[in-house]
């Protein structure tokens, strides 16, 4: 299958070798939920290629395998990083949409793949960080056979993954502070920001942002300097 | 409070106004405002506004389906409607409930939530808004402008964490911080998971809220959870949210000066 085998020419063990199965459809969606639901309900047994196109919040680019087992997600595994289970779908965890390719595969095509507990992630887990779709999720469990359905602790893997990547995290709050700026001039609120900002690192205290001495912010309510605090925006 | 109420004096020892966002729906933060609304009402005169004036659904949280003045008639200029008409007492909480009609989102001009808001903050100590689950508009990033603080509510699903960092950059961008984060609709309680949030947000996991049956019952009663079920696992959990929100006592002289220092932005 599509790019996965990449361990033969180094002598390395496989990471993931699936066959490449028959295409069923290749698409591109802004909700992955509409391929997760596709599966589940036709009971897909076979595999999605997921590439985010949401690059900016993705240190490289990442592209997603998720296998299925009569429509509920086994395995995921990022063949740019060589990351499986949680941590692959942490990758994979963008805002949409996602070029989809749906393959359907025997299940003895499968077998060998779906032994690598290493890159299994619970049944849900798809619909509920990639797809943010709570229902789905639901719908997802009840269709899994009972032993996959574990207690809910490694549920959070795939969170733990994520909150632990603070590059990640640093990119997704940059983007918002910069959409927040770009918005507060759209809707005139301006005169309402904060300072020019800081990003000062993720951690802890927020608190001193106000008082900061930034150039170009005259609005500080604090302000004794000689330059009169309340002219800007308050005129008219 | 902050600067940007109108200039008019407080004439009350208004302490704080938080808002309750989450930049995702579903995440249960209307159930979370009132939840700790009733808590913090123990220690405090609490008013609770719901400002998602787009999906308005506090009133069928408090019982208040037949309000017959909401937000909206405040929000509409013109009207000589006053906030109190549209403030109801209910659950030991002063409740401003928005109405639902798309008319009656069409009319309301979002910037006078400023006023209601600043208008509101005279009577009371702290002011709870149930702030809109997104924030494509102005009306519905206002309510994180006006807070002091902002409570950030999420599941625990890398979705939700990622509006809601979004959420709390937008609200420093204003000048507000992040008061605390709480964790709803929670199945299994990671520790690493609640540390790991730390890091990242401004302010402390207020509580690990788990999933419950007994919210769900509230919701259908058309009651706060802390009035429907106060014995519940759900309830203590906010209980304790509260608990650790750390209200800060302002007094009302030096929110009097704040008021009186604070530059009004142009209302365009």
């Amino acid at each position: 299958m599509s790019g996965s085998q990449r361990g033969d020419e180094t002598g390395e063990p496989p990471t993931l070798t699936i066959p490449r199965g028959t295409l069923l459809r290749s698409r591109v969606v802004s909700d992955v939920g509409t391929t997760l639901s596709r599966a589940l309900d036709r009971g897909l047994t076979g595999y999605a290629t997921l590439v985010p196109q949401e690059t900016l919040l993705l240190s490289g680019e990442a592209r997603g395998v998720l296998t299925f087992e009569d429509g509920v997600p086994v395995l995921a595994y990022n063949t740019v990083t060589d990351s499986g289970g949680p941590d692959a779908l942490a990758e994979l965890a963008v805002p949409g949409p996602y070029r989809v390719e749906l393959y359907a595969v025997d299940a003895d095509g499968l077998a060998a793949a779906h032994r690598e507990d290493a890159l299994r992630v619970a049944p849900d887990a798809a619909a509920t960080e990639l797809a943010d779709d709570a229902a789905l999720a639901d719908r997802t469990r009840e269709a899994a056979p009972a032993d996959r359905l574990r207690d809910d602790a490694d549920e959070d893997d795939a969170v733990a993954a994520f909150l632990a990547d603070d590059d990640r995290i640093e990119a997704i709050r940059e983007q918002a502070r910069s959409e927040a700026r770009d918005r507060a001039a759209e809707w005139g609120l301006d005169d309402a920001l904060d300072g020019p900002s800081e990003p000062a690192g993720g951690e802890g205290e927020t608190a001193e942002r106000a008082t900061d001495d930034a150039d170009g912010d005259d609005r500080h309510r604090e302000s004794e300097g000689p330059t009169p605090p309340l002219d800007r925006g308050s005129g008219g | 409070m902050k600067r940007i109420y109108s200039d008019r004096p407080a004439s009350g020892d208004m302490v704080e106004a938080f808002a309750v966002a989450s930049g995702k729906g579903g995440t249960g933060k209307t159930t979370s405002t009132l939840a700790l609304g009733m808590a913090l009402a123990a220690d405090h005169d609490v008013t609770v506004v719901d400002a998602d004036t787009g999906m308005a659904n506090l009133l069928f949280h408090a019982g208040l389906d037949d309000a017959a003045v909401t937000l909206h008639d405040l929000l509409v200029e013109g009207t000589a409607t006053d906030v109190d008409e549209a403030t109801y007492e209910r659950f030991g909480l002063s409740v401003v409930p928005c109405g639902t009609s798309l008319a009656g989102f069409e009319a309301a001009e979002p910037e006078r939530l400023r006023d209601v808001v600043a208008e509101l903050a005279r009577d009371t100590d702290l002011l709870l808004l149930d702030s809109p689950a997104a924030l494509g508009s102005k009306s519905a990033v206002l309510p994180v402008v006006l807070a002091d603080r902002v409570v950030v509510v999420v599941e625990p699903t890398i979705p939700a964490l990622s509006d809601g960092l979004k959420v709390q950059e937008y609200a420093r961008s204003y000048g507000t911080e992040t008061a605390g984060v709480l964790f709803n609709k929670v199945r299994s309680e990671a520790d690493d998971v609640a540390a790991q949030a730390e890091r990242h947000f401004g302010g402390s996991v207020l509580a690990n809220v788990p999933e419950s049956d007994a919210v769900r019952a509230a919701r259908r009663a058309g009651e706060p959870l802390l009035a429907h079920a106060p014995e519940s696992e759900a309830a203590a959990r906010y209980r304790r949210a509260a608990g650790r929100l750390d209200v800060r006592d302002g007094d009302g002289d030096a929110v009097a000066d704040r008021f009186r220092s604070a530059v009004v932005p142009d209302t365009p």
